[in-house]
Formats: structure tokens, C-alpha cells, sequence
């Protein structure tokens, strides 16, 4: 699935939209960027709490679709001028985590 | 210069995880027992029981003031201070930081601060173990600007470790050196973190109880125990040189 159509149905906000035509497969969720870097998978929308700069390289170097941060946290400027130069799309929930990945999960798997 | 053998990851009865036996009398009791001469007392976001710790060992083991500092990205640092105002300003800083979740000793266990003659000072009322409102670059700036050292604890540990938290290292020259789990082989970490390069490693009790004082230690070749020549050892200068114990087998 289209990431822009995901944003779309899914009522996420674009903070960095390097690539908005990216395949979103699937979603992960956790706070703990060694687990990310071990378990996600290419493609995936990352949701997390944690904003330090090292979620852009994690990003990167595990090829996720997006990083959705949730309960409307804004990462710093730093980050997101990080994300617009690595090419990471970086987006934002209203809602907690579990509503986020609650719907992601619903439109993927319908 | 010789060889100091250090313990710089000590709890004490002000951190709720810790025993409430760690008093200041006792951890110096303990230090002797482990053939300490450099300590840290690093309690969560808290310094006090360093200077109590102080009066009491004289001129061995030799006491750094420290602090296990929890930054918002949930990365535990230790503090290393000579002097008790920078510690306890920067603790009054970080504290007043902190979430407003009081400390339900039944939940979390007692946050005491005990002076050298074993009195309870206070009771500290607001929850230590919780992560202060400033990102870690912040908190790293924040130790150093006012002449601290500031080291990754148990990098390689969840909860709390940079390296498991963060997955790589930030960006940059910091960190001097890391802290490393007591369990952890040496060679485990430099294997799983290519990104530590020539960084000395070092090992720390952490300990929660009395007996874990002195569990685990680093040996640093210095011409004193001061967070100076320390410094200078993580640098590698003037012949300075540090050297991790080996790890716990047990008891994890």
C-alpha cells in the first residue's frame, strides 16, 4: 500500500515527506532502537515515543516505509532536517500508539 | 602511578531500588571489604549520599560525587563530579525536572537520605527513578559544563543502556569511555558495537545490596584517585591506562 494513501485513511499528518510513494508491507512498534534494528522489516511504518537523532539512522539503515510518531510528539528540528536529508518520511498521529497501529493493522489487513 | 581498582556504579539508600542497608557507614565498610580505592555513589538523578560517604572514608577509598542520570530518550548516565556543589546544583536542577509522580514506597521502595551517623536526613517525596525533561545531548552538556564526566551506564543493558536504547552511538565524540554490564563479556561488546572503537570499557557493580559492592570493578594506572587523572586515563595520556575486571558469572 501507498504510503500517501496510508496517511490519508489512517488521518496521520506529514512532518517530512521525502518519499510519499513509498510500499508501506507492514508496521512496528517499539521505543528500543536496538530492537528496532534487529526485528523491523523493509517497509514497515515505525511507531515510537523516541525522538533522539539516532531514529533517523535506525530508519535508514532498517529501510522502513516511515517513522509515525504518536500523541502528536514532535521530534526537534535537527531530526526532521535529518530525515528531509536522508530521504526519511516522517510523520505524525493525534492519537497513542495503540489507536495508530490499531488502524494501520485494520487497513492493511482488512 | 600505580594501579587504583575503582567501583563508580554504587547505589545507596536513596536510590528506591536499592536496599535501605546501603548507608554511608556501610558502603564504606564494604568498599574496605572489596579492596575499593576509588568509588562513586550514582543514585537515579540523585547526588546527596556522595558527601555523607565522603566524611566518613577519609583518604581511602577516595569518593567521586555521581549520579545515575535518566535523560528523557530513557539513556542512563553516570555523572562523575570532584565537587559536592556542582553535583548537588546539577541534582537540584534535574530533580526539579522530573515528573510529579510521588514515591509509593510499597511500590517503588524508600528514597532515604542517611548522613555518616547512620541519621535519616529526609525522605525524598517525588519518584527519582523516572527520566528528567532534557534529551540526553543536553545532559551530557549540562555535566560537563559545570566540570563533570559523563559515561554511558550499562550501555549494553535493557533498561537503560545507551547502546540498547539509542542501537548505535549518538553522533560525535561523547562518550569518552562506556560503562558495560557486569555480566557482560568484553568481547561480547566490541564484537555487537563495531561503532565503540578505541572507547576503554569500563565495569561497574551497580549495586543494589551490600554484597554486590566491589562485584565487579575497573583498574585505572594513575598517579591518584581524582576524576582528573581518570579523565586523563579514558584519554590514554601520559601512560595513563584503564582495565576492566573481569565479568560476574553469576548472580544475574
Amino acid at each position: 500500500m501507498e504510503l500517501r494513501k496510508v496517511i490519508a485513511e489512517i488521518g496521520i499528518t506529514t512532518l517530512v515527506g521525502a518519499d510519499l510513494a513509498r510500499e508501506v508491507r507492514g508496521g512496528y512498534c517499539s521505543d528500543l532502537l536496538s530492537d528496532v534494528l534487529a526485528h523491523a522489516q523493509a517497509g514497515d511504518l515505525w511507531i515510537t515515543h523516541q525522538r533522539h537523532l539516532n531514529v533517523i539512522a535506525v530508519a535508514k539503515l532498517r529501510d522502513v516505509a516511515g517513522v509515525v510518531f504518536p500523541r502528536g510528539l514532535r521530534p526537534s528540528a535537527d531530526v526532521a532536517a535529518r530525515a528531509q536529508a536522508e530521504g526519511v518520511n516522517l510523520l505524525i498521529a493525534e492519537g497513542t500508539a495503540f489507536e495508530v497501529a490499531g488502524k494501520l493493522y485494520r487497513f492493511l489487513h482488512p | 602511578m600505580r594501579w587504583w581498582r575503582a567501583d563508580l556504579h554504587i547505589h545507596s539508600t536513596l536510590s528506591p531500588c536499592a536496599s535501605l542497608a546501603l548507608s554511608p557507614a556501610r558502603i564504606v565498610a564494604e568498599a574496605h571489604r572489596a579492596g575499593l580505592d576509588l568509588i562513586a555513589i550514582c543514585d537515579h538523578n540523585a547526588a546527596e549520599t556522595g558527601r555523607y560517604v565522603r566524611r566518613l572514608a577519609g583518604a581511602t577509598p577516595a569518593v567521586l560525587m555521581g549520579m545515575e542520570i535518566q535523560t528523557a530518550e530513557e539513556v542512563e548516565v553516570l555523572a562523575y563530579f570532584t565537587d559536592e556543589e556542582s553535583a548537588l546544583l546539577l541534582q537540584e536542577e534535574l530533580q526539579a525536572s522530573l515528573p510529579d509522580i510521588p514515591c509509593d514506597p510499597e511500590l517503588f521502595g524508600d528514597q532515604v537520605v542517611v548522613d555518616e551517623r547512620e541519621e535519616i536526613v529526609r525522605h525524598v517525596e517525588r519518584l527519582l527513578l523516572a527520566p528528567v525533561d532534557l534529551p540526553l545531548s543536553a545532559v551530557v552538556r549540562r555535566v560537563e559544563d559545570r566540570g563533570g564526566l559523563a559515561i554511558p551506564a550499562h550501555a549494553d543493558r535493557v533498561p537503560g543502556g545507551l547502546l540498547a536504547v539509542l542501537g548505535l552511538f549518538p553522533e560525535g565524540e561523547w562518550p569518552l569511555a562506556v560503562e558495560i554490564a557486569p555480566w557482560t563479556p568484553v568481547a561480547q561488546v566490541t564484537a555487537s558495537w563495531p561503532g565503540l572503537g578505541t572507547r576503554p570499557i569500563l565495569r561497574g557493580s551497580d549495586a543494589h545490596y551490600p554484597e554486590e559492592i566491589g562485584r565487579a570493578w575497573t583498574e585505572f594506572y594513575l598517579a591518584a584517585p581524582t576524576l582528573d587523572e581518570l579523565r586523563a586515563a579514558l584519554r590514554g595520556e601520559g601512560g595513563r591506562k584503564v582495565r576492566p575486571g573481569p565479568e560476574l558469572k553469576e548472580g544475574r
